[in-house]
């Protein structure tokens, strides 16, 4: 074997230079997170790179509802999927829609929703918390799940129709053109050949807005009160009511709560990274 | 089965005028190829027959039926594309079968057809095979296969044989002209390559910046193209074109070029001092002993054997012009010759307006 160029060491040095800081920076909470987690209740502040006495007591608690806090920890589990596969379906529905519509049947006024569409991450969601708090209330639909629901499929559709707009566009036209001659109506060149096409980038765009949905806070916060009713993530939210808060307890359910979406990210990350080049059809 | 009528067909994109009032007819059964450089409308036109491209003024009438206003896929016509465009999700099989499903055809009859396609294109073995996995060639024969299963009153190809190499083009050339000969399904097919148009062709529309050009058999267009366009155009190697005055006064009449280069005239028209385009093949020249009557002398530049022909590049006074010849003749680069032209074989052209003269 050749020995490394110098050029390849400090390459390779800059990037490890770059690349060992962000893990640690990203890991780091990640690791706290799971020290509490496995801390009993005493030696939690401990400081220790180890606690003493390892234990899962803290699981036993969360999964047995055994805390005031957590009486309703699966409840509020099953609402956060609930309303994160609601609000990725639904976002998935809206923007497939427009992005074919857009991209595929040319339809007029396409560009200006497409800059609407842009334009709408010139303001930050949670500007828009009271607005949208006020729009639920105006549809009855407060403290209703479909609040948060349709509110989540609100945040994630610009995005998705321009990531799935641009996806589109890179379908060949001349496969539309000869599924219209073969006889299909724009219905059944979506159905038949624009959807199965786009799967990549379907999946990619679900899992998006699902996370998305499934990570929200503020807006959960906001339309929802009902401790029935609330997210997972809410709840972790009210465990800093009391004074005494019970850190170990709030930190295992964080890490419970995190474990579904990076289960979901690694499943789907083949299309996660495929769906951002998955119209490239070769010519 | 049909015949295929264009009336005052003109195409406009936004303020662009592209396509500049053209009419013709298509017989029932008929090959037509329309060829020209790119940009010259065949394409568009192609497509306006299609149904894919709006039709700005005229009327294109199929089997004697309007179909301005008609639906791509109630025209009963069959397009295939210069990219295949195969669905890349289905297979062979369900490539083919793809327009008969959406009609909802009865899946016996599907199965028939398909199969007959198939058997036609020798795809038998690749029916379970994703496009993915076929070569060019075989993408081609699917693209093929699935306006056959049609039965559709017309076929329509664009550009079909371009992304192939020079091999297989000749190859599928030959296969679609086969093809034609067996099923005698009225074919318009558009093209830049005029060998593919020379070599298919039942007529040819020779088109330029969207207009037609000239309208006739591959033999009619070789042997008499009606302006300089065509002339150029049509013919491989091209026709060599020289700018000269008509002489009519003393010997016999001829063509005078630069360099005082006598071109002997034949048969064609034109008063005295008219300045022409005057065109010879290259395979319209042979090489004659010095000191023939008529003769050009020339100096060889070039000489290209390919086996069965050999192709000279000659310096005739200022100009260069190539030569054809099925012989294998002994010259070399500098050597001084004589050209012998066949009078019955030049064609000379209106300089101004680049028409034909009449004989």
């Amino acid at each position: 074997m050749r020995a490394p160029s110098l050029r390849r060491v400090t390459n390779e040095a800059r990037l490890l230079l770059i690349g060992i800081p962000v893990a640690i920076w990203t890991l780091l909470p990640i690791y706290h997170l799971f020290l509490f987690a496995i801390s009993p209740k005493e030696s939690a502040f401990a400081g220790n790179l180890w606690p003493d006495h390892p234990t899962l007591q803290n699981f036993a608690i969360v999964f047995g509802e055994k805390h005031y806090y957590l009486n309703h920890f699966w409840l509020q589990m099953w609402n956060s999927l609930v309303i994160a596969v609601a609000a990725g379906g639904l976002t998935l529905l809206v923007a497939t829609a427009a992005a074919f519509a857009i991209s595929r049947l040319k339809l007029r006024g396409g560009r200006a929703v497409m800059n609407l569409a842009l334009f709408t991450y010139f303001i930050p969601a949670a500007f828009l918390a009271v607005p949208m708090y006020k729009t639920m209330g105006l549809y009855g639909l407060l403290n209703n799940q479909w609040a948060l629901i349709l509110a989540m499929m609100t945040v994630a559709a610009p995005y998705s129709i321009w990531v799935l707009k641009q996806a589109s566009d890179k379908l060949p036209l001349e496969l539309d053109e000869a599924a219209r001659i073969d006889g299909a109506s724009p219905m059944q060149l979506f159905r038949l050949v624009y959807l199965p096409l786009m799967v990549p980038s379907l999946v990619a765009i679900g899992t998006y807005a699902l996370l998305l949905a499934w990570n929200e806070y503020l807006y959960a916060f906001l339309l929802l009160s009902n401790d029935r009713d609330i997210t997972l993530s809410v709840a972790l939210g009210n465990f800093l009511a009391a004074d005494d808060s019970p850190w170990e307890l709030l930190m295992t359910t964080g890490l419970i709560y995190a474990l579904p979406p990076a289960a979901i990210y690694y499943v789907f990350k083949r299309y996660m990274v495929g769906g951002l080049t998955a119209g490239a059809v070769k010519s | 089965m049909a015949s295929v009528s264009f009336q005052n067909v003109e195409k406009s994109f936004g303020a662009t005028k592209v396509i500049h009032g053209i009419g013709f007819d298509i017989r029932d059964g008929e090959f037509m190829v329309l060829v020209g450089p790119s940009g010259c409308g065949k394409s568009t036109l192609l497509r306006m027959l299609a149904g894919l491209e709006e039709i700005s003024a005229g009327t294109i009438a199929i089997d004697g039926r309007v179909v301005n206003d008609m639906e791509s896929k109630d025209r009963d016509i069959a397009m295939v594309f210069q990219s295949y465009a195969l669905y890349p999700h289905m297979t062979v099989a369900d490539n083919m079968a793809f327009s008969l499903k959406l009609r909802k055809a009865a899946r016996a009859t599907i199965e028939e057809r398909v199969a007959r396609a198939a058997k036609i294109l020798n795809l038998e073995p690749y029916l379970k095979r994703y496009p993915r996995e076929l070569s060019g060639g075989q993408r081609q024969r699917v693209a093929m296969g699935r306006a056959i299963v049609r039965d559709p009153k017309v076929f329509l190809f664009d550009e079909p044989l371009s992304n192939l190499d020079a091999k297989l083009r000749v190859a599928m050339r030959g296969e679609i002209k086969a093809l034609h000969q067996r099923l005698k399904t009225t074919t318009v097919y558009a093209t830049h390559d005029q060998v593919e148009a020379m070599t298919m062709a039942d007529r040819i529309v020779v088109m330029h910046d969207g207009r037609v050009e000239q309208i006739g058999t591959p033999l009619e267009l070789y042997d008499r193209p009606r302006n300089l366009f065509v002339a150029q155009f049509i013919g491989s190697p091209a026709m060599n074109v020289v700018d000269g005055t008509v002489r009519r006064n003393g010997a016999a009449p001829h063509v005078e070029a630069a360099g005082g280069v006598r071109w002997p005239l034949g048969a064609a028209s034109g008063p005295d001092g008219q300045r022409v385009a005057y065109g010879i093949r290259p395979e319209h020249l042979s090489l004659a002993d010095s000191g023939t009557n008529g003769a050009v002398p020339a100096e060889i530049i070039v000489v290209e054997p390919t086996g069965a022909e050999t192709e000279l590049l000659v310096k005739v006074g200022e100009v260069q012009i190539v030569l054809v010849t099925h012989g294998r003749p002994v010259v070399n680069p500098g050597d001084r010759i004589a050209l012998a032209v066949d009078p019955a074989m030049v064609h000379v052209f209106d300089k101004e307006t680049g028409q034909r003269l009449k004989v």
